[in-house]
């Protein structure tokens, strides 16, 4: 038994030895800490955040937005529009070399267009007739319907159009692209992907900037740090220390008791979410007690206190504006129409309400999750409101995966949680899509709908949403729980182009 | 002794057969669905009816297990539905990590547990014993989320010894330094491990101690320290080192959560992660090495008897 011994304590030694030595250093390395590992950085087939921080590097739109999330061109030089508002012409800037050393032309465009049209996770609601390569950097678009927010879907990357060479996304049709296809236009070009470890970006030496001034996602774009590796790591905690021990340089969605203890650490800066997210509860407009029933909804609206919600959910109060608005004041969207009725909180007014509705007691089920704490500590809260208003609420908790399958089934839920990222135009609002669960559909929805999407005067527009908006406060296909703000950490030394954290944190122009 | 590791061999496939099928079953009983998953939450059914089509989601399950079993057989485990790779190179990625860290770990469980269970053992009743004793204990009962916390705040964070969490390649990066990625996180799961080897130990010896054979050596003036390493700790031992292999299986399935405040690169962390999307595949492979990993381990463990103990014959 002595020399097995003896060889583990070489062994022991060694490790020891080896672990005291000086690492490497990893100059022009930014470590960014992600909470988990990204789906397929495709971002033309999904709508995880994280593959569009990631992949927003690597890949370019044909619009991008400002800091004033107007769309301005990126790709495109310029273009032109036809009376009826269908047929878009756009010319293409030249010498803009994807990672693989090709130059991006119309075919590559029109391609990753049609692809996007057909496949694409928001492609369907920019209602494409045809979008055709019309000369080298000419491409013609033609839509089946006038779009008002056509330049805002070609410019929002989360599940948008992004750019690919033609023979890449023509063969990948409808399946994900593979890692090693992941060539495109931006700044840092992918170089690998371990399972658990990191995705790893290097900077695109040949890439062409624009000469406009850098201006949020719009503009020029510069890398000056050589390499981004985003690293998932889990656990909120180690996220943290790893920022404190220098093994990080920025992590991201630090808990909000977290907050209060860090603001004022040296060791780390933080930056708080430019761009809130909102929980949503929705309800099934299709199938059961509460579809139709706009009455008893309004009760349940009646009855909830999101102030109590978000103390609960979230915690320190920079984090957190209980506001019905769905979008932040400053954007030309938001609007007051319909407010009134948020967060009134009223258990008497809504019991009363119930009661003028028929309510019989029936017990509605509302599914939830515990991957997303705060969608459980919120549904908690609302249950103990509703019990207090009379209203029999069941919670059905399971893990998000299987949430994801039971809100399809519109016979096993009344109502189900979820959040909503910041949306640049209200066309991409969830509740607005007729297909997504909760399926709400009314005439008048329809009618109001259909000026906003297809006007192209921004002041008709707007008066549109400003209806629907009011039109969700008394029909409630969700209810909007209240704006949160995340908030991230980053070392000392690291700066960034912005100060507060954008919906999809973004590293050109940031140097350490 | 090759007639008995084949027909344990026999056993082990018979098992692992059965094995395949439960897991199979179990897996696609859980609800949920990998391609939602995948696509996220604005995807239309019409999108993720096409997508589960092309991955060959949609045909019947007893065709879906042949398949996997057909491929199995070969070597080929299947693509990962997320990360769209083999299932073999996920399971390689994170193999490493967990076979380093299992090793450093069982290392600082051998060197912790037996010379302090044979020290409590040799003092039993005194102080030394209930200190020992009482610590063992203590570590056995801390989460190992906590210590690994406190682990990283005082030896990362705080001194700066060591890196707070990840692990790069030893073998990819050639840097044999890369070792100081798993000194915390071994030594958090070595806690508990090394806490309950320490027990085994002390009790294992004191059960020997009171056998004829010892009394006879201590009758025939062998030194005190003699009779406690050759003829109490030597017999002792079988009971322990049976300990060991399943502890070392463990270390590398249940590391989950150690892989999780470290965010290593292991397998537990795979197999939950993959769970938690629903990527069967990855999934089923894993279990599976997991399996044949037990039963090899298992037939090891029974071999080294033979080893340590001359008397036990391989029927």
């Amino acid at each position: 038994m002595r020399h097995p011994i003896r060889v583990a304590l070489g062994a022991a030694t060694l490790a020891l030895t080896a672990a005291l030595a000086p690492g490497q250093t990893r100059a022009e390395t930014l470590n960014y800490a992600i909470i988990g590992e990204p789906p397929s950085l495709d971002i033309q087939m999904g709508t995880a955040t994280l593959a569009t921080t990631i992949g927003q590097h690597v890949f370019e739109t044909l619009y991008a937005f400002d800091s004033k999330t107007e769309p301005q061109p990126m790709l495109v030089e310029s273009e032109t529009i036809s009376e009826d508002g269908r047929t878009i012409v756009m010319q293409l800037r030249q010498g803009v070399p994807f990672h693989n050393g090709q130059e991006m032309k119309a075919a590559d465009v029109a391609a990753s267009l049609v692809r996007w049209g057909e496949f694409g996770a928001r492609g369907a609601s920019m209602g494409f007739q045809s979008a055709e390569a019309t000369g080298d950097y000419e491409v013609t678009l033609k839509l089946k319907e006038p779009n008002g927010a056509w330049k805002s879907f070609l410019a929002f990357p989360n599940g948008g159009p992004t750019i690919y060479p033609a023979d890449l996304v023509t063969a990948a049709g409808g399946e994900p692209l593979k890692p090693e296809n992941y060539i495109g236009t931006g700044p840092y070009r992918f170089v690998e992907w371990r399972p658990n470890r990191h995705v790893e970006l290097e900077k695109f030496e040949d890439y062409a900037a624009r000469t406009e001034p850098s201006d949020a996602s719009a503009g020029a774009k510069e890398a000056v740090i050589e390499t981004l590796r985003f690293i998932p790591v889990p656990d909120v905690g180690t996220r943290v220390s790893g920022i404190q021990a220098g093994d990080y340089d920025y992590a991201e969605y630090i808990s909000g008791d977290l907050f209060g203890m860090l603001k004022d650490d040296p060791a780390m800066k933080p930056y708080i979410s430019d761009a809130p997210i909102f929980g949503l509860m929705f309800m099934n407009s299709q199938e059961g007690y509460l579809a139709g029933n706009y009455e008893m909804r309004q009760a349940i609206l009646a009855a909830l206190n999101m102030t109590e919600a978000l103390q609960v959910s979230v915690g320190d109060e920079e984090l957190w504006d209980a506001q019905g608005s769905f979008f932040p004041e400053g954007s030309i969207w938001h609007t007051e129409a319909g407010i009134e009725r948020y967060s009134e909180g009223d258990v008497e007014k809504a019991a009363q309400m119930a009661k003028d509705a028929g309510y019989d007691g029936t017990t509605l089920t509302l599914l939830v999750s515990t991957n997303y704490q705060q969608h459980f500590d919120q549904a908690n809260v609302f249950k103990r409101q509703l019990a207090d208003a009379g209203i029999n609420l069941e919670l059905n908790v399971t893990d998000w995966a299987t949430l994801l399958k039971e809100r399809g089934e519109p016979q096993s839920w009344d109502l189900f949680m979820t959040h909503h990222g910041p949306a640049p135009d209200p066309v991409l609002l969830t509740f607005m899509n007729d297909s997504y669960p909760g399926w709400w559909t009314s005439t008048e929805k329809t009618e109001l709908a259909a000026t906003l999407n297809e006007s192209t005067d921004p002041a008709v527009r707007e008066e549109a949403w400003a209806k629907i908006q009011q039109l969700v406060y008394e029909q409630i296909p969700a209810v909007k729980v209240g704006d949160v703000f995340s908030f991230d950490v980053g070392a000392p030394g690291l700066e960034t182009a912005w100060d507060r954290a954008p919906a999809f944190p973004y590293f050109w122009g940031a140097t350490k | 002794m090759w007639a008995y590791v084949l027909r344990r061999t026999g056993a082990a496939a018979v098992t692992l057969a059965a094995a395949s099928v439960i897991i199979f079953i179990f897996i696609h009983l859980i609800p949920g669905d990998p391609i939602a998953v995948l696509l996220g939450d604005q995807a239309t059914p019409d999108q993720v009816d096409a997508l589960r089509a092309r991955l060959g989601l949609d045909e019947p399950l007893v065709l879906q297990y042949f398949y996997w079993v057909g491929s199995a057989l070969q070597g080929d485990l299947g693509r990962s539905i997320f990360f769209d790779t083999p299932v073999t190179t996920v399971i390689a990625e994170g193999a490493e990590t967990s076979l380093l860290l299992a090793t450093i770990t069982m290392i600082w469980v051998i060197l912790i547990g037996i010379p302090v269970g044979v020290v409590a053992a040799m003092r039993q009743g005194t102080w030394v014993d209930q200190g020992l004793s009482g610590a063992a204990m203590l570590m056995a009962s801390v989460p190992t989320f906590w210590v690994g916390l406190y682990l990283i705040l005082i030896f990362a964070a705080g001194l700066g010894w060591f890196p707070s969490s990840g692990y790069p390649s030893v073998f990819e990066e050639g840097d044999v330094s890369n070792l100081r990625y798993l000194v915390l996180p071994s030594l958090a799961l070595a806690a508990p491990n090394a806490a309950l080897i320490l027990r085994l130990t002390r009790a294992s010896m004191l059960d020997v101690s009171k056998e004829d054979y010892v009394r006879t050596a201590r009758a025939k003036g062998i030194s005190p320290r003699r009779v406690t390493l050759r003829h109490i700790l030597r017999n002792a031992l079988l009971v322990v080192v049976s300990a060991f292999g399943f502890t070392f299986a463990a270390l590398i399935s249940e590391a989950v959560v150690t892989e999780t405040v470290f965010a290593l690169p292991g397998i537990g962390r795979t197999v939950v992660q993959s769970i938690l999307r629903r990527d069967y595949p990855v999934i089923q492979g894993v279990i599976l090495v997991i399996v044949s990993l037990y039963l090899v381990i298992n037939l090891l463990v029974d071999i080294s008897y033979r080893f340590l103990d001359p008397r036990v014959e391989f029927e």
